[in-house]
């Protein structure tokens, strides 16, 4: 048996703590629920971050990947889970000593005390890089995915058009993008009405030419006369034809997508609340998903597919360019499509078993793990029974934005749209990169424990995260 | 888009034991929105029925009903119309169209619904429409026996009334329909 030993790099001092005085292993939750609590002074919580598109950039995370050393003193929102993060998945057994964990350089290889490099200028410089990428005529696709891939800045409405051309929404040639975006705005706009109308209004249509129609304040006392009813369309119809009788069936679903749109993100003020911009939008939520589900017999509606939509619409709602902002909906409603063209084989029941299904996905991460980290594969199947369906079905179906706050659901979301090669190969890896960041917790804890950890996942640094799934990438 | 179901005079079990079967086909709960039923149903077990149907059941009394506590008449205010509701037999003569269009004007409504004489009728004048659903039963009336089982469903759309006649001939379900509506919001 070939004892794949944990990869040189990741041994290295960078991920683990130097070893405190050995103390007798203490269930590794408490110190580290510890150290967590002492955290949420410092993480701003989701409310204020997402007021962030409209702040200025930079966001020194996109620097990150290049830099071993978390940049302490920085207080973009974005950054502070950094601070949080460098503690939690160093320490397994270190004692929070109450400070400010990013002051804290005894968190041994991450000798973040040295003089931060100046996130500012590389940021900026990103950004000037992307938004040259974009000013060209023919947009090079392998460079913006490449850029993509270390993560967007959040200004500009940058992260909304390279979603946009990385879903294959916008064309490469600059030239094609106004009359792209008339044909299809103006093709949503048919299909709303060709297919969300209700049946009253559809059987007027109907029947436009229909003369009988009386007035109540007009007219002369009579006897109403009766006229006869058009193919047979009237609100009890059982016929399978009947508009009727299809709007009836669809309102189960019309209810479901109610419900879920209703408990997508509630803590943002963007989704949920009574201000009747958040109404508005709930409203484009639902015509999309429910558009969505008419579209698409085979796979109608399934609970999750509003996590998805969520993002992509935020994004093109808060897009600075006036125009794009107000055709949110129409824009969301293709990318959304797109995006799930690559993905629906996961909602699909039928196909749970089979080789496309989430079944099939879900074992090849746990194939991954393996080639990675046998110990921790060992570990978490064998040892503990940790099944990874308990935890990797949402991380996988619902790309993760569950795991992670909203701000960093979108930098993954960067990385996972760019790869040429779809996103599910990039969402595996960083999965697995999840599981081996915490590797030195799950391999200490038991199945409740582990389990716990998994579904649970802790506030991560998420460039660190993405520089671990890329390094997997290159093995 | 509110469908309200106007049915009346079932005069179950005394002179028909159940309403026809494709009627009950129809009727199934989740489509409509309010239940009008003019009175005669006669017992409890037809008033629990048509409650299954729609939750939201009115009903004023007929001569026959056994339950003493339905009202005589009834109003309400659906989307942009005044509805009202009466069994009819208070109103003599029975069926006659200028004395219903008093009972109209007393009530204020913009549709008067009444039973009683087992005959459908949509009859319109200067105050409003009256109709008259007919019986869901086909059971017979004072004044004739043959009649033909026969119930409505009006679609209340913004201003807009559309009236499905159902009625069952010789065994089969015939739907029409009658088109109105309102030109000044109430």
């Amino acid at each position: 048996m070939v004892n794949k030993r944990v990869p040189d790099w990741l041994n290295s001092s960078l991920w683990s703590s130097p070893q405190p005085p050995p103390s007798p292993p203490p269930p590794s939750p408490p110190p580290l629920s510890a150290v967590a609590i002492s955290d949420p002074p410092l993480l701003i919580p989701p409310p204020p971050a997402i007021a962030r598109p409209s702040e200025p950039p930079p966001s020194s995370t996109s620097s990150s990947p290049y830099a071993h050393a978390p940049k302490g003193e920085n207080r973009d929102p974005l950054t502070s889970s950094y601070a949080n993060n460098t503690s939690v998945y160093c320490t397994d057994d270190d004692e929070d000593d109450g400070s400010p964990s990013y002051s804290a350089p005894s968190n041994g290889g991450d000798s973040g005390a040295a003089a931060p490099p100046p996130p500012a200028a590389q940021d900026v410089s990103r950004q000037a890089q992307i938004l040259q990428e974009l000013s060209r005529k023919v947009i090079n696709m392998v460079e913006l995915r490449k850029l993509a891939s270390q993560g967007l800045p959040d200004g500009a409405g940058i992260r909304a058009t390279v979603w946009k051309l990385l879903l294959g929404y916008l064309p490469t040639d600059r030239f094609l993008w106004p009359s792209e975006l008339a044909k299809k705005r103006s093709q949503y706009k048919q299909f709303k009405e060709e297919l969300l109308m209700n049946p009253s209004e559809i059987t007027r249509r109907m029947e436009k030419s229909s003369l009988e129609n009386h007035e109540l304040e007009a007219g002369s006392p009579g006897f109403m006369s009766r006229s006869e009813i058009s193919h047979g369309e009237h609100p009890l119809s059982l016929g399978k034809s009947s508009v009727w009788n299809q709007f009836f069936q669809e309102t189960e679903i019309k209810e479901q997508i109610d419900r879920d749109v209703m408990r997508t993100h509630p803590d943002i003020h963007f989704f949920s609340g009574d201000s009747t911009f958040a109404k508005s939008n709930q409203e484009a939520l639902k015509n999309i998903l429910n558009l969505f589900a008419k579209l698409n017999p085979g796979i109608r509606y399934v609970q999750g597919m509003n996590e998805l939509l969520a993002p992509l619409f935020y994004m093109f709602k808060n897009d600075p360019d006036e125009e794009n902002a107000a055709s949110a909906e129409a824009d969301t409603f293709f990318c959304f499509v797109e995006l799930m063209s690559g993905f629906r084989d996961n909602f699909v029941q039928q196909l749970d078993n089979s080789v496309v299904g989430i079944r099939a996905t879900i074992s090849r991460l746990s194939h991954l793990l393996k080639e990675h980290d046998e110990e921790l594969w060992r570990h978490l199947e064998m040892t503990t029974k940790v099944n990874p369906q308990f935890y990797a079905f949402r991380w996988i179906t619902l790309l993760l934005t569950q795991e992670f706050n909203f701000a960093d659901s979108l930098f993954i979301w960067d990385t996972l749209l760019s790869d040429p090669d779809g996103p599910q190969e990039t969402l595996l890896r960083v999965c697995c990169a999840m599981l081996v960041i915490v590797r030195k917790r799950l391999l200490a804890g038991d199945f409740t424990s582990n389990l716990k950890l998994l579904q649970n996942y802790p506030s991560t640094n998420i460039s660190h995260i993405l520089y671990v799934a890329n390094k997997l990438r290159a093995h | 888009m509110v469908l309200v179901l106007a049915l009346g005079d079932l005069h179950i079990p005394h002179r028909a034991p159940d309403l026809p079967a494709k009627f009950k086909s129809m009727l199934v709960p989740g489509k409509i929105q309010h239940v009008i039923c003019t009175g005669n149903v006669s017992i409890k077990e037809v008033h629990d029925y048509l409650k299954t149907v729609c939750s939201d059941l009115h009903i004023t009394r007929g001569e026959y009903d056994v339950d003493s506590r339905y009202p005589e008449t009834k109003t309400l205010t659906i989307g942009q119309f005044k509805l009202g509701i009466c069994h009819g037999h208070q109103v003599i003569p029975w069926g006659d169209l200028d004395s219903l269009a008093m009972l109209q004007r007393q009530l204020d409504v913009d549709i008067l619904v009444t039973g009683h004489t087992h005959q459908f009728t949509a009859y319109k004048h200067e105050a409003g429409v009256v109709i008259n659903p007919g019986s869901a039963t086909g059971a017979f009336s004072s004044i004739t026996y043959d009649v033909n089982p026969s119930f409505v469903l009006m679609d209340i759309d913004g201003l807009r009334v559309v009236v499905y006649v159902y009625e069952l001939i010789d065994g089969e379900v015939k739907v029409d329909k009658i088109d109105f509506k309102k030109t000044t919001t109430s």
